[in-house]
């Protein structure tokens, strides 16, 4: 029984959520509008000769290499990870990565990095490198439900337009209620200062470019559900976060590539370190954290506008 | 004399607020229905937070630590009912079997029998 209900969710037969997550009740009569409007897109998709011509490239045979490529691919990974695996230390046994780097890390860290928090001079300095890629990763992410959900004037036609109307009607909308309203306008400006201090406090203690990001981004959030979507675009527009993420990650790759530049070739790094313990310190952690928080703030936001807007 | 009576205070303090984080969590195991299960949550959220952060206000006498603390108590104060309040609607305005729990105060008398489920 539980086994044949997942096989049919799996191939798209049923729904499991339904009667569960749906918000509107009684009247079925505009979830009858929405499955006949699917009924009609999907009948027109499949006259169109672009589909026709993906069914057939199925039947050709592209399915099963699909599936022989992932699990190509699959065993390849395995195979890497698990030699990977069998080729580390034994545990208790001597190492660098166990000795020498967490000694030289506790030891030399505030000298070399110029930064109290040590967490925060491994990640942004030591392996900047990584905490490059995370941004990165976050940024594809974005990138990949935008492409996905994004919904303006270009790929909205006029039939989709009456789906949204329908689907609009079925979310209550909170962003028209005083309660949320009065309390968004108190406690927005708290949270983005409480998130500005994280964000230039990394370096010196607890926060960081991730956190103080998050908590930007909360505060975002937060204005985007109280005062509804209009009023959020005239502040932090799609746009401007693709602006932003797009200089941020340029900066963050521009100035670690100069670091790692002159310490490859035992040139002179020009960047100042600071005293230990004030704002300004650290060297490049500051920006660097600056440019990662502005990232996070805006993934975390684009995340919210498209799922709550998109198709 | 003055250290006791301050640590008398705390850990009045804190136990009560044990206690009422103990009904809440009790309570939100307990009761079945979701307005229920909100208030009990409710209790935990404002009562509990303040008697567990007055508790630890007085330990820390007058510093900054203590103003730091308060305002805790204010922003958990400010946005957990309000979040309360949300969820309390949501529930309002989807649950299909909303008269199976709920009495309507006012609609009784007026027999509007609603057609919703019979």
């Amino acid at each position: 029984m539980n086994k044949s209900r997942f096989l049919s969710w799996l191939y798209g037969e049923t729904d499991v959520m339904e009667d569960i997550l749906e918000l509107d009740e009684t009247s079925d009569e505009s979830r009858e509008q929405l499955k006949r409007e699917k009924r009609r897109l999907r009948r027109e998709l499949l006259r169109s000769g672009r589909a026709k011509k993906v069914i057939g490239a199925e039947t050709k045979g592209f399915y099963a290499l699909y599936h022989v490529v992932a699990v190509v691919s699959c065993i390849m990974l395995i195979g890497v990870l698990l030699f990977a695996v069998a080729n580390l230390p034994r545990y208790g046994e001597e190492n660098p990565e166990t000795t020498e780097m967490v000694a030289r890390y506790v030891e030399k860290g505030v000298e070399e990095t110029g930064a109290d928090n040590i967490v925060a001079g491994m990640i942004l300095d030591y392996r900047a490198f990584d905490t490059l890629g995370e941004s990165h990763v976050l940024f594809t992410a974005l990138i990949c439900v935008t492409i996905l959900l994004r919904l303006d004037r270009k790929n909205m036609r006029k039939t989709y337009e009456d789906y949204y109307a329908i689907r609009g009607e079925r979310f209550h909308d909170i962003s028209r209620e005083a309660i949320m309203r009065n309390v968004a306008a108190v406690l927005v400006p708290c949270i983005f200062v409480f998130g500005i201090y994280v964000l230039l406090n990394g370096q010196n203690g607890p926060g960081g470019g991730f956190s103080g990001g998050a908590v930007m981004g909360a505060a975002m959030i937060i204005f985007s559900a109280a005062f509804g979507f209009d009023k959020a675009d005239r502040v932090f527009s799609k746009r401007l976060g693709a602006w932003v993420t797009f200089a941020a990650l340029s900066f963050y790759s521009a100035a670690k590539g100069y670091v790692f530049f002159t310490g490859a070739n035992h040139l002179e790094n020009h960047i100042p370190k600071g005293t230990p313990g004030a704002i300004l310190s650290g060297g490049l952690i500051l920006p660097l954290d600056i440019a990662v928080g502005m990232v996070v703030a805006f993934t975390m936001y684009g995340f919210y506008n498209l799922f709550m807007r998109g198709k | 004399m003055m250290e006791w009576i301050q640590f008398i205070a705390t850990a009045v303090c804190l136990l009560a607020g044990v206690f009422a984080f103990a009904v809440a969590v009790i309570g939100v195991a307990r009761f079945e229905f979701v307005l229920n299960r909100l208030h009990a949550a409710g209790v935990g959220d404002t009562l509990g937070i303040f008697l567990i952060v007055l508790g630890c206000v007085i330990a820390a006498g007058f510093s900054l630590d203590a103003l730091k603390l308060v305002l805790l108590i204010f922003f958990m104060w400010f946005t957990s009912p309000v979040s309360t309040h949300y969820v309390a609607q949501v529930e309002y305005f989807t649950n299909r079997q909303l008269e199976k729990y709920v009495r309507f105060i006012g609609e009784a008398e007026n027999g509007s029998d609603t057609d919703g489920d019979s």
